[in-house]
């Protein structure tokens, strides 16, 4: 059953790069993405749901950068969501697999998913509008080395948060 | 206990490591924006984990069943702070199969509620198992983060041989003091009639033979013989065995001792058992649903026990192995050691029967069914057929029974006579 959903998410992630520039080429890499994310929720395994994430994300900048258009933050958003959604709902199919499920999983799962959404959604257009503050600090050249400082930074405090030792 | 980073956490980082990048090389707003939520899960990882508070309780409907039989298990969690998933698995021993439901189960609980799932239990062979071994995993909110515990609340499950309900048994030669069924050479109070003899002073009137009476001229009496139980010891051999669990030739001569034992005590019969192989074991002769129960216990416990030294059954004090007591001895005759022991009890007067468990069709079960196989059983089922007569040629009564098929005509096909009417012969 909670396939179902993980198979939305993945058809949602599809549809967005393929509306955002109607390219042969996009459309091809989202059928890419797509199929490795059928196999990944058809089989439970890891690997390929992973991938067609970052094959679906690849789409999508794709996508962008060929569409040249204005940003579209509420399309980003629920890009993201459908990513962390998509990941979830597969661990969550290997978990609930051959088992009974409690009538309350299902009801805290949808729950927990649209408070997130909203709280995400909160979260980003207050990121944006801090973004847009600081942006005018920032010297013209001197963004990008910025803001791939910036990722870096994310990027290696996240994976020390996930990586780090536990007693 | 320790909350550990989960597989999905790397998931997670993997994507959003690539989505910053691609968003760094692409210089798109966006996939800043689609990593911020994967960003916002994994910033959760920096906070410090709570393990939810919960009680787990463990039930089994019965602590006995017979082979085949089903016991329904019910492992209940009532959580005493929120408890946003977790997973209860609890492993099912060897030897065992569920026959209905799941024993994992997925729940999310609110602080106070509880939750519960059953599943049943099919054990295909006999012994003493263990259940209440459960493991509970738990995730916190986003699945980022796992810690698992586990639970030991240890109940046994006794599972008895299967029985199987026999009418037709072997009668023993001799019979005890006790009230019982069979009919006693020996006269005296009982409803069978017996020899005419004359009126003495001191029989009753409702003892008098009054058409022989009438007949004779003299008063004359209806002797009566006396009902009798016997004592039955079941010598099972656990020297070696063939076949694949639950189906051996063991768990097979267990099953057929165990449905001899319970047709005999209900026969109010006294019922012993030898375990004759590795370590010798025995119960002593006793009726009643105490003694199945004491048989039923040895029989759990039986198996093959790999020895060099052949057992004298001189070490068996004589009260279990009682002179008059019927033997009879469950065996696959696959270990002389067991056949000289048999042959010893005969020589030694014994009232012996020796029903042979053909190890023949359960090797024939267990294999592919090629020609080579077929022929290699055939030549084995002759030469077992041989050996079979010879110990019959030794005065021996030896019942030969094929698993597959059920017990009673094997015991049915029996004929005895006692031994010192055939010697007259």
């Amino acid at each position: 059953m909670i396939r179902l959903p993980a198979a939305a998410l993945a058809a949602v992630l599809f549809v967005v790069p393929v509306l955002t520039a109607t390219v042969p080429a996009v459309a091809v890499l989202a059928l890419i993405g797509l199929l490795l994310g059928a196999v990944g929720i058809a089989t439970l395994w890891r690997w390929p749901v992973t991938s067609a994430a970052c094959v679906f994300l690849t789409d999508y900048a794709a996508a962008l950068w060929l569409a040249d258009a204005p940003v579209s933050v509420a399309v980003a958003v629920g890009f993201g969501l459908s990513l962390l959604l998509l990941l979830e709902s597969v661990e969550l199919a290997r978990c609930m697999r051959h088992a009974t499920v409690d009538a309350g999983v299902a009801r805290s799962l949808v729950t927990r998913w649209f408070g997130f959404g909203a709280a995400t959604l909160v979260a980003t257009f207050s990121a944006m509008a801090l973004a847009f503050a600081l942006a005018a600090l920032v010297p013209y050249a001197a963004a990008p080395f910025v803001a791939a400082t910036g990722a870096l930074g994310a990027v290696l405090a996240l994976a020390a948060t996930v990586l780090r030792p536990r007693l | 206990m320790t909350a550990r980073p989960t597989p999905l956490c790397l998931s997670l980082l993997t994507v959003a490591a690539w989505a910053l990048s691609l968003a760094v090389l692409s210089a798109r707003a966006e996939l800043f924006v689609a990593a911020l939520p994967l960003v916002l899960v994994l910033a959760a990882l920096a906070l410090r984990p709570s393990i939810p508070d919960y009680a787990l309780t463990h039930e089994v409907s019965t602590d006995w069943v017979f082979e085949g039989d089903t016991v329904t298990v019910t492992v209940a969690v009532a959580a005493r702070s929120a408890v946003p998933l977790m997973e209860v698995i609890e492993p099912l021993p060897y030897g065992s199969e569920l026959a209905s439901g799941r024993n994992r189960a997925v729940m999310a609980l609110r602080p106070g509620q509880t939750a519960s799932f059953r599943y049943e239990v099919r054990w295909t062979g006999r012994g003493m198992h263990d259940l209440g071994a459960v493991v509970v995993r738990g995730r916190d909110r986003w699945g980022i983060r796992a810690w698992e515990r586990r639970h030991v609340d240890r109940t046994s499950v006794r599972v008895y041989p299967r029985i199987a309900p026999l009418r037709s048994l072997p009668r023993p030669f001799h019979t005890q003091a006790s009230v019982g069924d069979y009919t006693s050479p020996a006269l005296g109070e009982g409803i069978e009639p017996g020899n005419i003899r004359q009126f003495t002073p001191g029989d009753r009137i409702r003892q008098v033979n009054w058409r022989a009476s009438l007949r004779l001229g003299s008063l004359y009496v209806t002797q009566r013989h006396r009902e009798r139980n016997a004592d039955v010891v079941l010598m099972l051999d656990t020297l070696t065995e063939v076949g694949v669990a639950p189906e051996t030739t063991l768990d097979l001569g267990v099953r057929a001792a165990a449905s001899l034992a319970t047709a005999y005590l209900a026969r109010k019969d006294r019922v012993g058992l030898i375990l004759y192989g590795g370590l010798m074991d025995w119960v002593r002769p006793g009726s009643g649903r105490t003694q199945y129960e004491r048989l039923a216990g040895t029989l759990l416990r039986a198996d093959v026990v790999f020895t060099y030294v052949a057992k004298d059954l001189a070490v068996v004090p004589p009260r279990v192995l009682s002179p008059h007591a019927l033997v009879i001895a469950v065996t696959p005759l696959l270990d002389q050691r067991f056949t000289t022991a048999a042959l010893d009890l005969a020589a030694r007067g014994f009232d012996l029967i020796v029903l042979v468990v053909s190890p023949v069709d359960v090797t024939r079960g267990m294999l592919a069914g090629s020609e080579t196989d077929d022929l290699a059983c055939r030549l084995w089922a002759l030469e077992r057929r041989a050996r079979l007569d010879g110990l019959r040629r030794h005065g021996l009564a030896v019942l030969e029974w094929n698993p597959a098929e059920p017990l009673e005509p094997a015991l049915a096909g029996l004929e005895r006579r006692r031994p010192r009417l055939a010697a007259a012969r």
